[in-house]
């Protein structure tokens, strides 16, 4: 660790962020070292355009090692080439780009592509060339995150054609005897969000499969600069609509330990006994929903019984089924803790009739059967693209950022990161009923303690150029947020990463080898978000 | 079996009741029955949904997933979500159209066979919600494609979609299969 010090150029620190500035020719060493030696997770990576303030693009590469409650966040600053002041556009070949990690570090692969699609930052070697966020008919060399950019109306009606082809995508295509291509989505026979999933198949075995997502891209990531901090909020509770709560939640966090202000014991209560109830409808939903993808009806209906119970409390105690319009900065907008009564006697009916739905499921031998071994996600994989949550913890990496992070109430908590061997679609199962029993019991716990203090803290003036890290444990694994001020307390800049984004791209390592009608059971067990994905 | 059925009717075990908020009042009962007669009337008995996620958040999604579980029971009026736009009379579009699925919110709708109706779910697809402005969303499906009727709501509840859906069907006077 002092090696990578003693090498930074900057150091600078913030709460429990160490920001570490290296020079371009340390970048991928130090990222390196942190990866292989310390076993660290890479939590996210991003870049900002900050040629207003310091003259350069910087990417951020986000670290935590297992264990300590630290992030390392390793900067390099990109000089942009100098140039006539009305010069030419940049042009390939010009020299803004940055050494690429995804070679030996191939979490980093996603990352970069997007850094590459929204900024115009070439990560050099970066082994696939193609574009991640925008499709063949987006604009070339329009770079949408870059502070001087917007979109031109020819740029705009070119792609709303869909029609002219600038940068044509190329699927990986297997050849060979036998194998035949079924591409399916974006628009897909359920009721589902978008997204084309292009198999290629061996009879019935899957060989290989590429999905291609960012169909509902949004533009999140600069409507947000456009937004205050204040009004960020309901965007954040925009991104993906089961994680709402924890989007928000995580948003909020960020936009906080920026200002330095704290909440009150009052206020972490209540936000981690939402966070818990959010956790708690995801789950029994999704695990009613993999009787969907075997045919199991009755299991279904139940699931789905059980999950319109706890979205109607949703509703009775905050006003909406999805959690929304709770959370501020600073706090939570209402009182939650005079419901108490009423969210222990729905817990009440919901623990019995999931322990019923629970005895049918494993009762079942045909359910039972088509879940174990299929869509089998290895830990090697898991751990190389950095899989998180549920999925991650399915494959046996004990990764809960309310353990490695704690925030919020969660030091104060006794609850275990369950993880199973198996990495199966069972394992996923099996881990979702251990996370719910816990999600249970955390929620007793809180109800049954008294908190002191307001329900909002009320907000602080923010410094000039301030930045922070808000995360959480979202249903489908970390959230993060990094927020960014300019130098009047405004947004500069918001990144946001939700889980699905790192777990998508295990998906298809876990469906080679399984038959293409049980690709539906091992989707559903991941129960990927589109939409927080593509922002 | 027999014997849970049994049970059931001894201890008179009662379905799974609508939420409190949502009792319909006696003189709304009336409209559904109403509305019952119009969709016979109209789509000869069966009126089928398709939705279409054109950059939703995935809210919308799931309320009208929450249609079909036994609470709402979806079924029962005779309308029902199928798989393909070949088979709609009906598309139940939500979210802002992200630019990139303009296309095939283009496409879903030629595919769709006339006479046909489109409803925008959601505060996003009735003129882009939150999301208004951004630089990769169309603002809304009527800029898109010819919209029948809006259903407001960030999401709207599933009974609201219901209701939505019953209300557009009472103003839909013309004949739709002439």
């Amino acid at each position: 660790m002092e090696k990578l010090l003693k090498k930074a150029i900057n150091i600078k620190d913030h709460l429990n962020e160490q920001y570490i500035e290296v020079a371009r020719d340390d970048f991928r060493d130090a990222c390196r070292y942190l990866w292989n030696e310390k076993d660290a997770i890479l939590r996210l990576m991003f870049a900002v355009d900050e040629r207003s303030i310091s003259g350069s693009f910087k990417v951020h590469a986000v670290f935590s090692i297992p264990g300590m409650d630290r992030f390392f966040i390793i900067v390099l600053s990109l000089q942009e080439p100098v140039r006539p002041a009305h010069g030419p556009e940049l042009v390939e070949g010009d020299d803004l780009s940055f050494p690429s990690l995804t070679v030996d570090i191939p979490a980093a692969h996603w990352y970069e592509r997007e850094i590459r699609d929204m900024f115009g930052l070439n990560p050099q070697d970066h082994p696939d060339p193609r574009r991640l966020v925008f499709h063949e008919s987006f604009p070339a060399r329009s770079y949408p995150l870059r502070k001087d950019w917007a979109i031109t109306d020819s740029d705009a009606k070119e792609w709303g054609e869909g029609m002219a082809e600038k940068e044509p995508y190329r699927f990986m295509q297997v050849e060979g005897e036998g194998i035949y291509e079924i591409p399916v989505g974006p628009v897909h026979a359920g009721i589902i969000e978008p997204g084309h999933f292009r198999f290629s198949a061996v009879g019935e075995t899957i060989f290989f499969l590429e999905p291609r997502l960012f169909y509902t891209h949004k533009g999140t990531e600069k409507l947000f600069e456009s937004f205050g901090f204040e009004d960020g909020v309901n965007l954040a509770e925009r991104v993906s609509g089961t994680s709402s709560f924890s989007h928000s939640a995580a948003y909020c966090m960020a936009v906080e330990r920026m200002m330095g202000v704290h909440l009150t014991e009052k206020a972490e209560a209540a936000r981690t006994l939402l966070l818990e109830m959010e956790r708690l409808y995801n789950h029994i939903g999704d695990i009613g929903n993999l009787c969907a993808g075997t045919g199991l009806t009755v299991g279904y209906a139940r699931g789905a019984v059980i999950k319109e119970k706890l979205m109607q409390l949703n509703q009775r105690v905050t006003g909406s089924r999805y959690l929304r319009g709770v959370n501020l900065i600073g706090g939570i907008s209402k009182e939650i803790f005079p419901h108490s009564d009423h969210i222990r006697s729905t817990l009440d009916i919901v623990t019995k009739e999931y322990k019923g739905l629970m005895k049918l499921l494993l009762g079942t031998v045909s359910h039972i059967e088509r879940l174990e071994n299929t869509g089998v996600l290895s830990r090697e994989i898991a751990r190389k693209l950095g899989a998180t949550g549920v999925s991650a913890r399915a494959s046996g990496i004990p990764d809960d950022i309310r353990h490695a992070h704690p925030h919020l109430f969660y030091d104060r908590l006794d609850f275990e990161a369950n993880t199973m061997a198996a990495g199966d679609v069972l394992a996923r199962m099996m881990v979702r009923t251990a996370d719910l029993e816990c999600s249970i019991s955390i929620i007793r716990t809180i109800l049954d303690g008294r908190y002191q203090g307001e329900n909002a803290a009320g907000t602080r003036a923010i410094p000039p150029f301030a930045a922070s890290l808000g995360y959480t444990e979202g249903p489908r694994g970390s959230i993060f947020y990094w927020v960014m001020a300019d130098h009047a307390g405004g947004v500069f800049r918001v990144k946001l990463r939700s889980p699905s984004f790192c777990n998508w791209p295990v998906v298809p390592f876990a469906v080679h080898g399984n038959i293409v009608p049980d690709f539906p059971l091992c989707n559903k067990s991941f129960n990927l978000s589109y939409s927080g994905c593509d922002m | 079996m027999i014997k849970g059925i049994l049970k059931n009717i001894i201890r008179r075990k009662q379905a799974i009741r609508f939420p409190e908020e949502f009792q319909v009042p006696p003189d709304q009962e009336l409209e559904i029955v109403d509305l019952k007669k119009k969709i016979h009337a109209i789509f000869r008995r069966s009126l089928r949904i398709r939705q279409v996620d054109a950059g939703s958040c995935n809210a919308c999604e799931w309320e009208c997933t929450a249609l079909t579980n036994p609470v709402y029971d979806i079924q029962r009026f005779g309308m029902d979500f199928v798989a393909s736009p070949r088979h709609a009379d009906l598309l139940l579009v939500t979210g802002p159209v992200s630019r990139q699925m303009e296309l095939a919110l283009k496409k879903t709708y030629l595919a769709t066979p006339d006479p046909k109706l489109v409803i925008a779910c959601g505060d996003c697809a009735r003129d882009g919600g939150i999301y208004k402005g951004s630089y990769a969303v169309a603002n809304g499906v009527a800029r898109v494609i010819p919209v029948d009727g809006c259903i407001p709501g960030c999401p709207p509840t599933p009974t609201a979609i219901l209701k939505g859906l019953l209300d557009l069907l009472r103003y839909t006077r013309k004949p739709l299969d002439t």
